[in-house]
């Protein structure tokens, strides 16, 4: 990929966070569709047991990938959670507009919004969702995968209508961030492709990240660049 | 390989954030294991008591097989005819559902 015609380039997402990525591609998402499979029965018992299995395999992919990037790639994890949790009056004013998303989709105009950091308000709110509902989700669907026969039936029950209820939320989430990273096509480029973004663009979208959290790379004698 | 001219300064843990990290994982993890084990442990009593109560209700009882039961053989007398008779078998016995299909159950 040529990069030259584009200026300088920031390292967005490294390696590990798109290989993370990647694992929840191959684990939430087959998860959260054969999970409304499963809440709606849509098809022949047949059709709803392989969903129960894909969705069961996912689970299994979703939970080790989310377990390895925090035990590997912690200051990853540590980066994300200091994110999702800091907020300021930048925020209000962000989510006061919409991130000028609904006047760009619908009038096709472009109107000024706080600087954001590498997350804006939306993500930041969709990462805090995620992470506890995440828990949830994996703590709950293993109970409901090993312990039915253990546990009280009380229990059993509010661990499944929290496992319908938290899911759904974030299987419609999940469309919603499908769609907005298809949307910033620069974005989805990054995180699909090499990790890498014109800096241009991200100090667009990110310009108090690119203020405040990057450096430029160390580069070794003969201009070989070392690894990040 | 890609290349890029910019990166993401390094992440500094503190050394308080890596204790709180571990500290809540470990927390989950042993409350986790504490309930799971508990609930074998209850469940592996419960059956050993009803099964005890078992053989003790067995060992009193006069009549030990149902053939040899009064209340069993009036109750055919009266009211079911006989041991697999239409009425006995819609009532006495049960259907087979195939459980190995996963979230086929339908409420």
């Amino acid at each position: 990929m040529s990069h030259d015609s584009d200026g300088p380039r920031v390292l967005k997402h490294p390696l590990s966070s798109r290989l993370f990525h990647w694992g929840l591609i191959l684990g939430f998402l087959p998860a959260a569709l054969t999970g409304f499979v499963l809440w709606l029965k849509p098809g022949s018992d047949g059709f709803v047991n392989l969903a129960m299995r894909i969705h069961i395999g996912a689970a299994a992919i979703f939970t080790l990938s989310a377990v390895l990037y925090t035990l590997l790639c912690l200051d990853r994890v540590v980066a994300f959670v200091r994110r999702i949790f800091s907020y300021d009056d930048r925020d209000v004013g962000w989510l006061l507009v919409g991130g000028g998303y609904p006047q760009k989709m619908f009038l096709g105009r472009k109107i000024p919004v706080p600087p954001m950091g590498k997350l804006n308000s939306g993500q930041k709110m969709m990462g805090v969702a995620m992470l506890f509902g995440g828990i949830v989700l994996t703590a709950t669907g293993w109970i409901l995968y090993a312990f039915i026969p253990l546990a009280p039936k009380a229990f059993i029950y509010w661990a499944d209508q929290l496992h319908l209820v938290v899911g759904i939320v974030l299987g419609l989430s999940l469309f919603m961030h499908i769609f907005l990273g298809i949307y910033n096509w620069g974005e989805f480029k990054a995180m699909f492709g090499d990790g890498t973004q014109p800096l241009a663009e991200a100090e667009d979208h990110n310009p108090a990240w690119v203020a405040r959290e990057i450096e430029p790379v160390q580069k070794a004698a003969g201009g070989r660049q070392l690894p990040a | 390989m890609a290349t890029y001219d910019y990166v993401e300064k390094a992440i500094k843990i503190t050394r308080r954030e890596f204790l709180g990290v571990v500290g809540v994982g470990a927390a989950i993890l042993w409350t986790g294991a504490y309930a799971a084990t508990d609930l074998v442990q209850d469940r592996t009593k419960y059956i050993k008591l009803r099964a005890a109560g078992l053989y003790r209700d067995d060992a009193k009882a006069a009549a030990r097989q149902s053939h040899n039961n009064a209340a069993v053989g009036e109750m055919y007398k009266k009211f079911a005819g006989k041991p697999l008779s239409p009425l006995a078998e819609e009532l006495f016995h049960t259907r087979y559902v195939d459980r190995s299909k996963l979230g086929g159950m339908r409420s």
